[in-house]
C-alpha cells in the first residue's frame, strides 16, 4: 500500500485559471508615459483594459475580432481574405500602432488566415512596436471558442468566459509564428502556469524584413514540427 | 419657436441677464439613471428622425435617430430601446441602446451594460461597463481629446451687429431775404 503522501504528490496539474504573464507586464512598464501610444485591442472591449491604458497618453482601437474568426477561416480566395482582414482592421494610412493585444485569436485561425491578419496588423504596425499573444503549446485540445480575457491588476490574465466545449489545438510552434508572421520577430517567449506560450512579437523594420525574406529564399525548406 | 415650461421649470435658473444661456442647474443622477442634468426631454420610441438635430437642453433618445444630434452644452441619453445612426457631439452621453457613429463628449462618456456601440468616442473620460459590446476607437490622450472636442465646438454666436448711426449733417438754414 502507498503511503497516502504519495498519492497526493501524484495528483493532477491543475492549471491556474489566472496565470501569471511576465511579458505582458514586461510590455506594459515599457511604455513611456509621456509618448503617445496607439493600442490595437483583438478582444473584446473591457473596463480593466480602458483602466489599464488610460493612464497612458492612449488611444485604443477595438476591433473585438472574436466573432470574425469563423468568417475569416472560410474565405478561400486571397484578394477576399485581404479585403476581409482590412474590414475587420482600422484603416491602413492612420497613426501607426505601438501595441497589439492578440490574446488567445491566433490559436483560432488557420495558417492563411493567421498569416493575412497579422499582414495587414504589421502594415499598420510602427517598425519596433510589439504584439502580445498567448498560444496553446502543452495542450492538444483548447476551449472551442477564443477567450475573453481581461489583465488584473497584478498582471495575471483572466479569461471572463471560458467554455466547457472544446477543439483540437493547432499549437503553433515558434517555427510556425515566424513562417506566418514574416512582419515580426519573436522577441520573447514565455511558457505560462495554465500550458499557454506567452509571446511578444517584435515589428521588424522595413530592411530587417527584406533580409529575412532574402535568407528564406537561399535556406533549403525544413519540415515543419512533428505532431 | 416651443418655450416650454422656461418660466417654471424647474432647475433652470435665469440670471439677471435675462435671455442668456441659463445657468447649469447641480447634476443629479436621475431615477431612471440617465446622464446627470436636468429633467431631460424625451424623444418616444415610436419616433423616427431623419435628419440634423440640435438643442439646448437635456435629451433621452428611445426612438430612432439618423443624421447628426448636437447638444453641445447638455446631456444626451440613448436609451435601451433607442437606435441612434449619427454623429453626436453632447457635453454627457450616456449609451445603453443601439449606436452607430462617433460620439463626442465634452464633459464625459458612459457606455452601459447593454449597449451595443460601433464607433469612435472622444472624451475626457469614458467609461465602460462589462457586458457592453463595442467596436472602435476610444480617444484617452487627453491632449489629443481637448483639441478634437474643442475643433466641434459650435462658433461662439457673433455679437448682435449695430446698425451704422445715421449721420447728421446740419445744414445751414436756409437764408430768405425779404
Amino acid at each position: 500500500m502507498e503511503p497516502l503522501g504519495a498519492a497526493t504528490a501524484r495528483a493532477e496539474f491543475v492549471a491556474p485559471a489566472t496565470p501569471h504573464a511576465p511579458l505582458f507586464k514586461a510590455l506594459i512598464e515599457r511604455i513611456d508615459v509621456a509618448r503617445r501610444v496607439i493600442v490595437l485591442d483583438l478582444g473584446a472591449a473591457h473596463s480593466r483594459t480602458l483602466e489599464l491604458f488610460g493612464r497612458f497618453r492612449c488611444r485604443i482601437e477595438i476591433v473585438d475580432a472574436r466573432s470574425d474568426i469563423e468568417s475569416l477561416n472560410g474565405v478561400v480566395e486571397s484578394p477576399d481574405l485581404e479585403a476581409a482582414v482590412a474590414a475587420l482592421l482600422p484603416q491602413a494610412g492612420a497613426e501607426p500602432l505601438d501595441v497589439v493585444l492578440c490574446w488567445d485569436l491566433l490559436n483560432y485561425l488557420d495558417r492563411r488566415a493567421l498569416a493575412a491578419l497579422m499582414a495587414a496588423v504589421a502594415a499598420r504596425t510602427r517598425p519596433g512596436g510589439f504584439a502580445h499573444a498567448l498560444i496553446v503549446y502543452l495542450e492538444t485540445r483548447m476551449p472551442a471558442q477564443p477567450g475573453d480575457y481581461v489583465s488584473l491588476e497584478d498582471f495575471r490574465l483572466q479569461n471572463l468566459g471560458p467554455t466547457p466545449a472544446e477543439r483540437t489545438a493547432p499549437r503553433y510552434s515558434p517555427e510556425d509564428l515566424k513562417l506566418c508572421m514574416p512582419g515580426f520577430a519573436i522577441d520573447r517567449g514565455r511558457l505560462l502556469g495554465n500550458g499557454m506560450q506567452e509571446f511578444l512579437f517584435r515589428r521588424k523594420a522595413a530592411l530587417e524584413q527584406g533580409n529575412d525574406s532574402l535568407a528564406r529564399s537561399s535556406a533549403p525548406r525544413t519540415k515543419s514540427r512533428a505532431r | 419657436m416651443f418655450e416650454r415650461g422656461k418660466k417654471d421649470e424647474p432647475g433652470r435658473t435665469i440670471g439677471p441677464r435675462q435671455g442668456l444661456e441659463p445657468e447649469p442647474a447641480p447634476w443629479t443622477e436621475t431615477a431612471r439613471g440617465d446622464a446627470p442634468g436636468r429633467e431631460a426631454a424625451v424623444i418616444g420610441r415610436s419616433i423616427q428622425i431623419d435628419g440634423n438635430l440640435r438643442g439646448e437642453e437635456d435629451l433621452r433618445i428611445e426612438g430612432d435617430i439618423s443624421g447628426t444630434i448636437q447638444l453641445h452644452n447638455h446631456s444626451l441619453t440613448i436609451g435601451k430601446d433607442g437606435k441612434i445612426k449619427a454623429d453626436v457631439h453632447a457635453k454627457v452621453i450616456a449609451v445603453d441602446g443601439n449606436m452607430d457613429g462617433d460620439l463626442y463628449g465634452a464633459e464625459r462618456v458612459s457606455i452601459r451594460k447593454t449597449a451595443r456601440v460601433t464607433g469612435n468616442i472622444v472624451a475626457p473620460r469614458v467609461s465602460l461597463e462589462d457586458g457592453a459590446r463595442f467596436k472602435g476607437s476610444i480617444e484617452m490622450d487627453p491632449e489629443a481629446v481637448d483639441a478634437a472636442v474643442a475643433k466641434r465646438q459650435p462658433a461662439p454666436r457673433p455679437a448682435p451687429s449695430v446698425a451704422p448711426t445715421p449721420t447728421i449733417v446740419a445744414k445751414p438754414a436756409a437764408v430768405v431775404k425779404v
